[in-house]
């Protein structure tokens, strides 16, 4: 057989072992990667930080290019962690985010990717309107009997995607992602058609009743917020002190496992991503009765993608969904101020709010390895 | 002049003193034995010479040279490769497009022919056919295997590490292989072959090196050296082997009765498989790999639906036996199940969880720890810690450790501890000493043999015959789904042999 295949290197193929004088090593700086073991808490919160401050000036770059003077935009910033009414606005935002950040976290702890919160928001949303327009019950429990429909409508819209996973291992992100847009053509035949305001004939719903509205607490903060902050308890109960949060760390762990050892895969499943429905289903009342005081178009746009951002910036944990939401609220506040001052358009939130998941999802990188320099 | 020459090697990973001034040589022209226990230094001492670890301290000189390795190019560079214990092969492609993947060259086509051409004179002289155009995944394991040492050869290594290259193989496949290894040394190369298999070291090698703790204990002539020498110097002291005291078995405790299984319409993974196996018993599974030795343990565990057939268990009381054929893997937990699997990472352990967790799965639904709104963390640490104390894991610093931080020995001392403290009536395992050097296989046997001891029914599916032979009250032997023999202790191993080999 002739040799004449090694065009490019020099390995004598005639002798399979050739004497191996006339191979040398070039010595030049290189970067090399190690793979670590384990970091420190602190050096993964330090890189943390650095990768959304770098995702903030990514974002402040776009802005500036989209028009906003850059000393402007530090001033707007300012402005939200410092005037009173932006504090207000900021913290009233916060309570819906709460919530869809932990129905994020819940079910991605089951690794049950639900994308379809929106679609959960607006069933909620859509039962709770239901009660109030319908005249449920006696009015002195009609708020909470609407907040009870709005679990039920979110949990509902959230078991189709469960059913069609566990009989027909239908993949659930697409399932839910596209039920999104069913809950939303669903929402607008509503407020074109039958529920459309008789008053003034805009597709949006009759106003709440007063009484049908989440009452102010103190200094003008409704009752969204302390109403997310015990939800949120309950979520921090169920995955950290109870049972069923060690089977849900089982099946994030590694699923065939669990099976194996006898955990309730199937239930324990099922119950999360219930329970992330339900939460988004209350965020969509939270909204609806807490913040516009009628079921109205486009109130859910945005929070499904920035529950998913919430529940990845916190890691799952509840505890922690909290500040992740006051920052990302803080985020929507001032994009609704730049909206209104320089005409930029709030898809640049979800924008900003990409590039930040972008950057820290780059972190892993920095955590699981170690990068040396050597000459 | 020597090939390799290491010396005073030093690696430490995070404290841990993993290699401590390691001293080792190859010749050209042998096969040198790297002979000890799991996490003896022996894969982190070749992982060093193969570029993957930056020593810490010690010299490396490659054909005379003294070389500093800043990476697996530096070393493939020098003539080095390893074949390592996974396979890095790209499954959806071709034998060629893996080797050229490898050794990158000019030209899409032309180096696709000229690879080809390589394929078949490396492979041809080493007496294995291997079609260069089939696709990874349609190959075997020991197919696969080849292509790593064709991909290592075609890359111009003259220097070749095998790590554990039989533990992913039968008994014959192992040995072709090796003597494969042979030949390739006889032709001229260096070849050091990581193990910690004896017989394969007495039968292939030209030299041995023994490590023990990080250390090179001693180099010599494996056919100068006994076996019982060179267990002493891997293990340290003497290693019991588990004396076959018989035992006065019980009645019937599962019957398996015409089991069938096909993973598509055209193969039969299980068919009319039938045994017995009685209280007080170990009932062995022997055969070659892949003969339906997952499928017959997913049916047992109610991981799989059977086609056809039953699985019935008794109770203590002669009474009628109870059809558990289609009950869930956790009502067959309830009902006295107990399984150890073979990949105790994959399938026995949540290895990104700590070691209280894992512990604490195996009881946690029975209210042993709080009750469903809330765990006791306290009654998690005080059992594992006594657990862990009695079943002798060892390296746990702390119990919030994460499992996957225990040596393959150790974290099925884990598995054990866990499923034998929920007192099973049957336990079912695979391969339960794959991969654990001999002391930790002695004591995961001895464990066996104890439960047996105790009136536990034991399945044990094995594709090592001297682990079935050594403990096994009666041996079923399963070829291509089928039990084709049935061996009462102390069975004859060359009838044992036949029978899996002589498939009609």
């Amino acid at each position: 057989m002739s040799e004449t295949s090694s065009a490019t290197r020099s390995s004598s193929e005639a002798a399979p072992f050739g004497s191996p004088v006339g191979r040398r090593l070039r010595y030049r700086p290189r970067l090399v990667l190690e793979i670590r073991e384990s970091m420190p808490a602190w050096q993964q919160f330090v890189i943390l930080a650095l990768s959304v401050l770098c995702g903030a000036a990514i974002s402040t770059a776009i802005l500036v290019w989209a028009g906003v003077p850059a000393s402007e935009l530090l001033s707007e910033f300012v402005n939200t962690v410092v005037d009173e009414q932006s504090i207000r606005a900021v913290l009233t935002q916060a309570a819906p985010l709460i919530l869809v950040g932990i129905a994020a976290s819940v079910a991605f702890q089951a690794r049950f990717w639900n994308l379809g919160i929106e679609g959960q928001m607006v069933f909620g949303s859509i039962a709770a309107t239901a009660v109030s327009l319908w005249h449920v019950g006696p009015e002195s429990l009609r708020l909470l009997l609407m907040a009870c429909a709005a679990v039920l409508g979110g949990l509902i819209w959230s078991v189709i995607p469960a059913l069609l996973k566990l009989w027909l291992s239908v993949n659930e992100i697409i399932v839910t992602l596209l039920l999104n847009y069913v809950a939303t053509y669903f929402l607008y035949d509503l407020l074109y058609g039958v529920w459309k305001d008789p008053t003034d004939g805009f597709p949006h719903s009759q106003v709440y009743a007063s009484g049908e509205r989440l009452p102010d607490i103190a200094w003008s903060i409704n009752a969204a917020l302390p109403v997310s902050l015990a939800l949120m308890l309950v979520v921090v109960w169920l995955t950290q002190i109870s049972r069923f949060g060690v089977y849900l760390r089982f099946i994030h762990a590694n699923v065939a496992m669990a099976m194996r050892v006898g955990v309730p895969v199937v239930t324990t499943t099922f119950g999360a991503v219930f329970l992330s429905g339900s939460l988004a289903g209350v965020a969509g009342f939270v909204v609806s009765s807490g913040m516009e005081g009628r079921l109205s178009q486009g109130f859910f746009e945005g929070y499904g993608f920035s529950g998913v951002l919430i529940a990845f910036l916190a890691r799952n944990n509840s505890l922690v969904a909290p500040l992740v939401a006051v920052l990302v609220a803080m985020l929507f506040v001032t994009g609704q101020t730049l909206q209104i001052f320089y005409q930029i358009p709030f898809s640049m939130v979800q924008l900003i709010q990409a590039i930040i998941v972008m950057c820290v999802a780059a972190t892993e990188f920095f955590i699981r390895h170690r990068i040396n320099l050597r000459g | 002049m020597a090939a390799v020459e290491l010396s005073g090697i030093c690696k430490s990973f995070g404290g841990f003193l993993a290699l401590d001034h390691a001293t080792f040589s190859a010749q050209r022209g042998e096969v040198h034995a790297l002979l000890g226990e799991n996490g003896a230094g022996k894969s982190s001492l070749m992982n060093v010479l193969a570029g993957f670890y930056a020593p810490d301290a010690g010299s490396i000189i490659i054909n005379g040279n003294t070389c500093r390795l800043a990476g697996p190019r530096d070393a493939a560079a020098l003539g080095i490769g390893m074949i390592h214990q996974h396979f890095k092969l790209v499954k959806a492609f071709t034998v060629a497009e893996n080797i050229l993947l490898a050794n990158p060259r000019n030209g899409y086509r032309e180096a696709q022919a000229a690879i080809r051409r390589e394929i078949r004179a490396k492979s041809e002289a080493l007496s294995f056919v291997i079609d260069p155009d089939r696709r990874v995944d349609t190959l075997s394991v020991a197919e696969q295997q080849r292509v790593e040492i064709l991909k290592a050869l075609v890359g111009g290594a003259d220097i070749l590490i095998l790590d554990e290259p039989t533990a992913v193989l039968t008994e014959q496949e192992s040995e072709s292989l090796l003597s494969n290894i042979r030949d390739l040394a006889v032709a001229g190369a260096a070849v050091i072959l990581v193990t910690h298999k004896l017989q394969d070291v007495k039968a292939f090698s030209h030299r041995v090196t023994v490590m023990r703790g990080g250390r090179t204990v001693n180099t010599l002539d494996p056919l100068k050296t006994s076996t019982e020498q060179l267990t002493t110097l891997t293990v340290g002291e003497n290693v019991e082997i588990p004396s076959r005291i018989f035992h006065e078995r019980g009645g019937p405790r599962l019957i398996v009765s015409h089991l069938k299984h096909r993973a598509n319409a055209a193969r039969v993974t299980l068919d009319d498989v039938t045994f017995t196996v009685h209280a007080g018993e170990i009932y062995g599974i022997a055969g070659v790999g892949g003969n339906g030795q997952t499928e017959l343990l997913e049916a047992l565990c109610g991981g799989l639906v059977v086609e056809h057939g039953r699985i019935e268990i008794t109770g203590d009381v002669a009474d009628k036996p109870s059809d558990i054929t289609k009950a869930s893997p956790r009502q067959r937990l309830a009902a006295g199940f107990a399984s150890i699997p073979a990949d105790r990472h994959a399938h026995a352990l949540a290895s990104s969880l700590s070691i209280a967790d894992n512990f604490a799965i195996g009881h946690i639904h029975e209210g042993r720890f709080g009750s469903w709104a809330r765990v006791d963390r306290h009654a998690i640490w005080r059992a594992t810690n006594a657990a862990i104390h009695n079943a002798d894991v060892r390296g746990v610093r702390s119990l919030s450790q994460r499992a996957s931080l225990l040596s393959g020995g150790n974290a099925q001392k884990l598995v054990l501890a866990r499923e034998f403290s929920r007192f099973p009536r049957i336990l079912v395992t695979h391969s339960p000493t794959r991969g654990l050097d001999a002391k930790a296989t002695a004591a995961v046997q001895r464990w066996l043999i104890e439960a047996r001891n105790e009136g536990v029914a034991v399945v044990l599916v094995s594709e090592d015959l001297d682990e079935v032979l050594g403990t096994a009250d009666r041996i079923g032997v399963l070829v291509r789904g089928r039990i084709v023999a049935e061996f009462a202790a102390p069975a004859d191993r060359q009838a044992v042999g036949k029978a899996m080999v002589n498939h009609v």
